[in-house]
């Protein structure tokens, strides 16, 4: 499964991007299973969100969903925490 | 930390929703033919400015304005304990003993200069004029980047040491956060597109004034810089944005060139980051800087007023563009000091960042 995020906005208002494949990974199960519930839970069109609250594109295996600071569920915040620090 | 109702997607997609998908707008809207460019970036600005107009609403609602407007802050400090839950354990109430935290410290410290410039600046009490609380949340999350204002309180993360430090060490960011609480319950600009830049470049002209009244310097002897301190050791970069030269506060392996246009001859036409809220806000900020500058002295004084005037004035649209705002400013100027130098170096200020269209007399546009 590959997962890519996209954070945009904050205070910096500077852009990251990573993304990461989930097929030989010893967390794999824990990964797609937070994907999921990421994807399930995300906004299908983008969210206005905060002043300086970051926002964040979430793609699993090809579908794209949206989210917000403070707003994320605890499945996006490991999800897009794990992708940045993680990803390539 | 439960779901926000805001996060149930599918169900809740509200009825002005458009069935062409945002990033397919997002392609049209960059596309070379204004055919197709302009209804999409239509779309979606429109799309946006429904979304916060709810937003906002609900937030504006939720913070009632609480007892007698007073000289003194109630200042509260909570520690999210690298969580990501608010507001988090309190730490420090008004008045209270520091707590041996330096961040705790700094947030305490840096809230308190910042209700200290509004109140001897402009006689303001308080982000709201009538005494309303000041809370903020610090040690918000794990290596986390950035601080942000949530509509009731101020956030902020203790960077990732990689990149950003600690977001408590300028007093500018902090006092930003807070001035984006004032321009919520005064002007209210859209945080999006040239509203948002708008509302983005008031927050960092008064984050910026804060720094130089506790400092107490002359619009010469400041840096006008905003996050000057927030950079890693290792960053190519003295600040995050520089008012007295947008596009030059850093340029680094990792975060890129600092994207900021000085004038609108370089605006930045994108839908990212809310349609460059943090890119365009570089224009207004170096209008103030210039007039700023041509005036002399105190910069929290003349042109600070001036700008204090426009923003709590009533006659701004929540909608306000770059035109509409530089014209209140030549207004503001008018009736604070007459047709005079003031008015003069606003005109010009406007004029040298490419907004030349604007009347020096009142009156109907």
């Amino acid at each position: 499964m590959r997962i890519s995020v996209t954070r945009t906005g904050g205070f910096a208002g500077i852009e990251r991007r990573a993304e990461l494949d989930t097929s030989g990974r010893p967390d794999a199960k824990h990964l797609q299973a937070l994907a999921h519930q990421a994807v399930e839970t995300g906004h299908i069109t983008p969210t206005r969100g905060v002043p300086d609250g970051f926002h964040y594109e979430i793609t699993v295996d090809g579908r794209t969903v949206h989210a917000a600071d403070p707003n994320l569920s605890d499945a996006q915040r490991e999800l897009v925490r794990t992708v940045l620090k993680e990803g390539a | 930390m439960d779901a926000n109702a805001n996060n149930h997607a599918v169900s809740r997609t509200p009825v002005f929703c458009t069935i062409v998908p945002p990033h397919v707008l997002d392609k049209l809207a960059r596309a070379e033919d204004p055919a197709l460019a302009d209804p999409a970036r239509r779309t979606l600005e429109r799309d946006a400015l429904e979304r916060t107009r709810r937003r906002i609403t609900t937030v504006r609602g939720a913070a009632a304005p609480t007892g007698a407007p007073s000289d003194k802050p109630k200042r509260t400090i909570f520690d999210a304990e690298r969580q990501e839950n608010l507001p988090g354990k309190k730490m420090r109430s008004e008045g209270g003993q520091a707590t041996g935290d330096d961040t705790v410290t700094r947030a305490y410290d840096g809230l308190g200069a910042t209700f200290k410039m509004f109140l001897k600046a402009y006689g303001r009490r308080s982000i709201d004029d009538s005494g309303l609380p000041l809370k903020a949340t610090v040690h918000y999350g794990e290596d986390y980047g950035n601080a942000f204002w949530n509509g009731e309180q101020m956030v902020f993360g203790d960077g990732d040491g990689e990149i950003f430090k600690d977001f408590t060490i300028p007093v500018d960011v902090t006092a930003h956060e807070l001035a984006h609480g004032v321009t919520q319950y005064t002007a209210n600009l859209e945080y999006f597109g040239q509203s948002g830049a708008l509302n983005e470049s008031l927050s960092d002209v008064f984050g910026s004034l804060t720094k130089q009244f506790q400092l107490g310097q002359t619009a010469d002897e400041a840096d006008w810089l905003i996050g000057a301190g927030l950079l890693a050791d290792r960053v190519t970069g003295v600040a995050l944005r520089s008012m007295k030269a947008p596009g030059t506060a850093y340029d680094d392996d990792v975060l890129g060139k600092d994207p900021q246009p000085a004038t609108m001859e370089h605006y930045v036409r994108t839908s990212r980051d809310n349609g460059g809220v943090h890119i365009n806000s570089g224009i207004p900020n170096h209008a103030f800087y210039l007039v700023a500058k041509a005036l002399g002295g105190h910069a929290w004084e003349r042109a600070g007023k001036i700008w204090y005037a426009t923003l709590t004035g009533g006659e701004l649209a929540t909608d306000a563009d770059f035109a509409d705002f530089a014209q209140a400013t030549v207004s503001a100027a008018q009736s604070q000091y007459g047709e005079g130098e003031e008015q003069r170096a606003v005109l010009d200020a406007w004029a040298k960042v490419g907004i030349s269209d604007l009347r020096a007399r009142a009156g109907a546009r």
